[in-house]
């Protein structure tokens, strides 16, 4: 019994849970935990406040990771062997419908969230100071779950998948000067074919899911280290503005100060660095509105991981992920679209090619990335951000109402179409 | 709260089992497993001792497939189909029974698709009979099942399918390829033919097609060539039979098909008795073939359609081009052939032709194989609709001398031509005359138009 004990001890060496300094200890001992506070502001946990959002992507994220893993052992990115593995997944891989179903309903769903979640940054006026960066690296992420869903999307390698490739790159190659080789270097060639197969896996499976991971690790680190979650705005003090002061990031107010060394005294941090702390949390009255995130925090999070997965199980046990027939370079469906959430740029597209297809989204990235430090605007009380909130809530609608006109509304020919229209296409 | 959350969380995680199982459940127990067990309850009926019969009972589950790389598929029908091979089933009923009649044609060498089209991927009905959207070729129903003959045997005759052969006379001589290609020669005024019956066309709606192409094709520029019903049927054959598979070395090697009908064919086409006589029936340049096959051996006979020159130095016999398979059955023809049968073929070869004859009937020939049929008609007739163009139909060539020199119709058919419009503000009219410098020699283009002239002066002689 002793050694058992003695192995325990050896994993878990915090005190036990029923004290403070082991609920503490639980965070901050142990590495996947300790990007938490050990304590977090009780208004920040509800649900209203960020809809668990960031943590559904996240989750959605792990499932595809691990899904898609297991999709890599039926697959071989050439054709047509691709497609033929396809249905073997099908018909005779077990449980691989439901695997595939998986993959893609959390691929949707990573989309329509990691969107979700900049919308409520956004409007809770999460990207201002000191958390401008973060908001960067969250459009990047935002760009890098495009990038990832539309490589994967030619992977089945079926009319669909084949189709929306090619309509997606030419989108691309509508760029002046070097729209035309970026495509090519995307593709392998002139057109979707072998070459651009094996060109998507090799970023669909290695290069764009290590940056993804990279850029999450700073994306959560940030986190931690511009204070936390942004409070809420019903718990705003209007009178009071915050100010923050980020190691490394000297505030106007105190510039940071590095203490005289001494030669007797080894140093940590804190005494190093002078300055308010970097937490919201500073005075006597907020500290009592703080819970230790064991097991608040923590409860929550797991509460929203179980969500996240029954929800995609229970789709993808009843709703099968598309696949049509073996891609046909020769035969081209009429309307050929691109993947859904592409389609408001298809939708530009057929306007314009060279300013629905490059500069409109060129300006809507610039714009996104350039938001936290365009908006001079310090308050984040709503009725101080009419402007901006117009602006922004303009911007998300005119996407959607973009992508559901190229999704429901586009016949043969990308003629307007109502969707409970019937066109029989492919009359000669 | 923070109880119910707990609560909450042990709930949502008992359903992601439940999901998890229900999923697992749902993979385990696929149709073709049932279908599996009551093959097995069959079999184990015929067995003589409970030994035995638990035995079979026993076998486990697995999912049979045949993979076929020469025909680029892979097909797991006898994964519910499991008595197409066993004679003893052939009076169970559906998906057991035994497949009689196959010839060489056995399951294990060439699956079930290439014939029956359908799904060969795919483990449960409803896929694998292909009646699902998607799949670009479903089960074929009984009636055309035999135009599957043609996928592999591509040329020549297919016994028991005269369709196949029917179609494709009708293919050559009807005109078609004065619209359409097929094997990169052809107009290209209509669809091109070479991967039709891959195209995902029901046999119905070709069939319909056939009979009245606008009917099931609104505004099609084919016009309506009246053909039977029968006549529909056997190009309905042709079709789906040009499926444009690359296929194996085996599987192209039966392109041909070597019977002695076709060697008979071939004996009439080349003309053999021109030089040879069988029994004494035919000419006498060359020797009697009577009994040929007793005197040579096969490869004796092979050597010399090949190269009769290298057989025997200085014959006279020409080289003709033949394939491997069409030697063969010309083979397998001599060595059935009697006096009585070549009399019959003497008999119906009527007059012989003087080379100005061979010509114009060479050009007649072309005429009909590139196309010119089709719009011109078979008699030079012309009157095909062609809305808005001058007359509203295709010109009949049987005054075109009144009208050309025949160096301007050779620039026609060289150049090819845009008929002009009765009223020009219209659209344009579907039907033109194509440009066949690109396709037809300089002779092929001289001996049509030496045809149409030998139709000119008889027509004038009538007057």
């Amino acid at each position: 019994m002793n050694l058992i004990r003695e192995i325990w001890q050896s994993i878990v060496r915090r005190d036990p849970l029923s004290t403070d300094k082991g609920k503490s200890e639980l965070v901050f001992l142990n590495v996947w935990l300790h990007i938490h506070p050990a304590k977090v502001k009780k208004e920040n946990l509800k649900f209203r406040h960020t809809f668990y959002l960031g943590f559904i992507t996240f989750f959605l994220f792990l499932i595809l990771l691990t899904t898609g893993i297991a999709l890599m052992v039926y697959y071989r990115p050439y054709p047509p062997q691709a497609y033929q593995d396809m249905k073997d997944l099908q018909y005779v891989v077990f449980m691989g419908p439901f695997l595939r179903n998986m993959h893609r309903w959390a691929a949707h769903g990573m989309v329509i969230c990691v969107f979700l979640h900049m919308c409520r940054v956004f409007y809770t006026s999460s990207y201002k100071k000191p958390r401008q960066f973060n908001w960067v690296i969250g459009v990047l992420l935002l760009l890098l779950t495009l990038g990832l869903s539309f490589t994967g999307y030619l992977l089945p390698w079926d009319q669909l998948a084949y189709w929306a490739i090619t309509v997606g790159t030419n989108i691309g190659s509508y760029a002046p000067l070097v729209g035309g080789q970026v495509r090519e270097l995307l593709l392998g060639g002139h057109s979707v074919g072998e070459a651009a197969l094996l060109r998507f896996y090799v970023l669909h499976v290695a290069v764009l899911p290590s940056l993804m991971i990279l850029l999450t690790i700073v994306h959560f680190w940030r986190v931690r280290k511009d204070g936390g979650l942004s409070r809420p705005i019903w718990k705003l003090n209007s009178k009071k503005i915050e100010t923050l002061v980020t190691i490394g990031a000297p505030a106007e107010v105190a510039p940071l100060q590095v203490a005289a060394a001494s030669k007797d005294k080894t140093y940590g941090l804190m005494e190093v660095v002078t300055g308010k702390p970097i937490f919201e949390t500073v005075t006597p009255e907020e500290e009592e509105d703080t819970v230790f995130s064991y097991p608040y925090a923590f409860v929550r999070e797991a509460v929203v991981l179980m969500a996240t997965v029954t929800t995609i199980m229970a789709m993808s046990l009843f709703l099968n992920a598309p696949l049509e027939e073996l891609a046909n370079p020769a035969k081209t469906p009429n309307p050929a679209k691109a993947p859904w959430y592409f389609l408001g740029l298809q939708e530009l597209v057929s306007h314009s090619a060279l300013l629905g297809g490059v500069v409109a989204p060129a300006l809507m990235v610039l714009a996104l990335l350039a938001i936290p430090y365009l908006d001079r605007n310090t308050s984040r009380n709503l009725a101080d951000r009419k402007l901006i909130l117009w602006l922004f809530t303009i911007f998300v609608v005119a996407n959607l109402a973009l992508i559901v006109v190229g999704t429901f509304f586009r016949g043969p020919g990308w003629a307007l179409v109502p969707p409970w229209v019937h066109v029989v296409a492919g009359a000669e | 709260m923070e109880r119910r959350l707990q609560q909450l969380f042990f709930a949502l995680s008992l359903l992601a089992l439940a999901l998890i199982l229900a999923a697992g459940w749902q993979a385990n127990t696929p149709s073709w497993k049932t279908y599996q067990r009551s093959f097995l309850q069959i079999e184990a009926q015929g067995e003589p001792n409970a030994v035995t019969k638990a035995a079979v009972l026993a076998t486990p589950p697995e999912i049979r497939q045949v993979l076929l790389p020469g025909l680029q598929r892979v097909d797991r029908c006898t994964t519910c189909h499991l008595g197409v091979e066993d004679p003893t089933m052939k009076n169970a009923s559906e998906p057991f029974r035994y497949h009689a009649e196959l010839g060489p044609h056995v399951p294990s060498r060439f699956g079930c698709t290439i014939c029956h089209g359908g799904q060969g991927l795919a483990t449960d009905k409803e896929g694998a009979h292909g009646n699902v959207a998607f799949w670009p070729n479903p089960l074929l129903s009984k009636d055309y099942i035999r135009a599957s003959c043609g996928r592999c045997h591509k040329e020549g005759d297919v016994p028991g399918v005269p369709e196949l052969t029917e179609g494709r006379r009708l293919f050559e001589t009807q005109g078609c390829r004065g619209c359409h290609k097929l094997n990169g020669v052809g107009g290209s005024i209509g669809p091109d033919l070479t991967g039709e019956g891959a195209n995902r066309r029901s046999p119905d709606w070709l069939e319909h097609h056939f009979l009245d192409p606008n009917a099931v094709s609104t505004g099609s520029a084919m016009p309506n060539l009246h053909f039977t019903k029968e006549q529909a049927r056997d190009l309905t054959y042709f079709m789906l039979a040009l499926t444009n598979e690359e296929m194996g070395s085996y599987f192209s090697s039966v392109r041909l098909i070597p019977s002695p009908e076709y060697g008979r064919q071939l004996f009439v086409e080349k003309d053999c008795l021109a030089c040879h006589a069988v029994g004494g029936a035919g000419a006498k340049t060359a020797p009697d073939l009577l009994g040929v096959t007793k005197r040579h051996s096969t490869e004796w006979l092979d050597e010399q359609l090949v190269n009769p020159e290298l057989v025997y130095p200085g014959s006279s016999m020409p080289e003709y081009d033949l394939e491997t398979n069409a030697r063969k059955a010309l083979v397998a023809f001599l060595a059935t052939a009697t006096p009585e049968d070549v009399q019959l073929i003497l008999s119906k070869k009527t007059r012989t032709m003087t080379p100005e004859d061979v010509a114009i009937e060479a050009g007649k020939q072309d005429f009909a194989r590139f196309g010119c049929v089709g719009c011109h008609g078979t008699e030079l007739q012309g009157g095909v609709a062609n809305p808005n163009a001058q007359g509203g139909e295709v010109p009949s060539l049987l005054h075109v001398s009144a009208d050309y020199t025949k160096d301007e119709v050779i620039a026609i058919i060289r150049n090819g031509r845009v008929p002009p419009m009765d009223n020009a503000a219209g659209p344009a009219p579907p039907l033109y005359m194509p440009a066949w410098k690109h396709v037809l020699s300089d002779e092929d283009i001289n001996r049509i138009a030496d045809y149409l002239w030998s139709k000119q002066e008889k027509n004038k002689d009538a007057w």
